[in-house]
């Protein structure tokens, strides 16, 4: 799926913290409208190379390119969502969606119909007025998703999204987040340490190594969408996450 | 859910009966035990003094609730403010908070007579008492209220174009403000602390003033009764706060149903 320009390109990166390396030599290209998967074990970079693709960290060597143009501090035109939903508390589910306009210093009032399909899109109408703590963690989650979705980011970065949440919990929201990507199709860099998670989502999965992070390896999953309930059961399911796990276990031989 | 306020009567019933039962035991106790009335006299003998000098109580209240008032939205101003300062200019944190800590580590009551030196008999030493006392709560809460955002909530702000005045007021202050009504509810009394000292040390107004007055003449009835005229103007002070708080802070997490 990778088109000739890609949505972001990760050369070289190298990010060193005093006297840990973090990240080396991470190179790999995220296509246009494609959803893209980091996943590695604990602690190998795979949230640091988010930040440094967001501009949130300085990367020590290398670069990232976002549609051509070189990631030298924060940047506008991305969406993250982070492990814990981070809804502010004194605002209702609509208020906190409408947060990042009104940060962008926007009117509430332009953005309003828009968040209030995404909240729909996110299965959450009827929610609207209320605030985080009468929301469970999946709900939470969602709102932090429509929220990143609002201003109609070209790239959205999501650091382990469903890390806190429950098993089950964690597999609804995995086809939640399906049914919102298949309608609105932006660029996702998606960090996960679940496997099953990353072949179910998306189109590529770049399996990191441990410290310092390097991709080892990357695979196309090739499972066709839409994707549902019915994709786990495909064998060829089986196949992809099993090549992932190979690629994740092969480092514990090293 | 927030839940429509149920009336739950118990509590206000028991501590209706328990307040009575105490009342009754001072007003019956006292002359059991022949305690006389300049020493400790009883309620019914209060309420009628407070009833009888109703009048001069207001005026002395109004002239002690503006210093007290003025104090405290003063602190108010110059906690935030301060606190304001230590969050956006770093090193200033290394210096302002040890000075401000052992500052209040001064009982600041031994220093009101310096203030009557300094700023006279007028209201300006009283309310800068008020200020004085009412001040650390008001800062030190600021500080938590404002300093304390998760550190993603002010990455993903940045990310949306977030300028450091959006955050301030979007993110900071509205933080802060469950902190700060909080203080209000420390500082309050602090203030009257302030105010009433400093009519003990100078002047020929105030409740403190009042008070003084009444133990020259002996009169223990009025000392308890202009007590009485400062607790019900505490209560109705921290009430409002309290009542402020139920109307624009719902969404606070302590409102949960349990």
């Amino acid at each position: 799926m990778t088109t000739p320009t890609p949505a972001v390109r990760i050369e070289g990166l190298h990010k060193r913290f005093d006297t840990a390396v973090a990240v080396e030599e991470l190179t790999f290209d995220v296509g246009e409208n494609e959803f893209l998967a980091l996943v590695g074990p604990s602690g190998c970079g795979k949230s640091t190379a988010l930040r440094i693709m967001a501009g949130l960290v300085p990367a020590t060597r290398g670069a990232v390119f976002v549609r051509g143009r070189k990631v030298g501090g924060p940047i506008q035109d991305v969406g993250m969502v982070f492990q814990s939903p981070i809804l502010l508390p004194w605002r209702t589910a609509l208020s906190n969606v409408l947060f990042t306009a009104e940060m962008r210093g926007k009117r509430q009032a332009e953005y309003r119909e828009r968040a209030l399909a995404l909240i729909r899109l996110a299965s959450l109408d009827g929610f609207e007025a209320r605030y985080p703590h009468e929301l469970s963690g999946g709900m939470q989650q969602r709102v932090a998703i429509c929220r990143a979705l609002l201003l109609d980011p070209s790239l959205l970065l999501m650091d382990e999204p469903f890390g806190a949440l429950d098993i089950m919990t964690r597999e609804k929201m995995g086809f939640e987040l399906l049914k919102i990507w298949t309608a609105t199709r932006t660029t996702v860099v998606f960090v996960t340490h679940s496997i099953t998670e990353a072949v179910l989502l998306s189109d590529t999965i770049v399996v990191m190594t441990a410290r310092p992070g390097r991709a080892k390896a990357v695979i196309r999953v090739d499972l066709p969408r839409p994707r549902d309930v019915g994709t786990l059961r495909d064998p060829r399911f089986a196949e992809l996450a099993a090549q992932v796990r190979d690629n994740i276990e092969a480092q514990w031989v090293e | 859910m927030l839940a429509k306020p149920r009336m739950n009567l118990r509590p206000v019933i028991e501590a209706a009966i328990g307040f009575t039962v105490i009342l009754l035991a001072w007003e019956y106790g006292t002359a059991l035990l022949r305690i006389p009335s300049y020493v400790l006299p009883v309620p019914s003998a209060i309420l009628r003094r407070f009833r009888e000098t109703a009048a001069v109580q207001a005026q002395h209240l109004g002239a002690t609730a503006t210093t007290t008032l003025a104090g405290l939205a003063l602190a108010l101003v110059v906690g935030v403010l301060l606190a304001l300062a230590v969050i956006y200019i770093r090193p200033l944190k290394a210096i302002v908070l040890p000075v401000l800590a052992a500052f209040n580590s001064i009982p600041k009551i031994a220093i009101a007579p310096l203030f009557i030196i300094w700023f006279g008999l007028g209201m300006e030493s009283k309310i800068l008492l008020a200020f004085l006392l009412s001040l650390f709560p008001i800062f030190v809460n600021s500080v938590t209220g404002m300093g304390e955002i998760e550190p993603d909530v002010l990455d993903l702000a940045r990310l949306a174009g977030g300028t450091a005045w959006r955050i301030f007021v979007k993110v900071r202050l509205m933080n802060a403000i469950p902190y700060i009504t909080d203080a209000l509810k420390v500082a309050f009394p602090l203030a009257l602390v302030g105010s009433i000292v400093g009519e003990f040390i100078g002047g020929n107004y105030g409740v403190g003033y009042l008070i003084l007055s009444g133990q020259f003449n002996l009169d223990t009835p009025l000392v308890f009764a202009c007590l009485l005229t400062i607790t019900l103007f505490t209560s109705a002070a921290i009430g409002l706060v309290v009542l402020a708080e139920w109307f624009f802070l719902a969404w606070r997490p302590s409102r949960r149903v349990r």
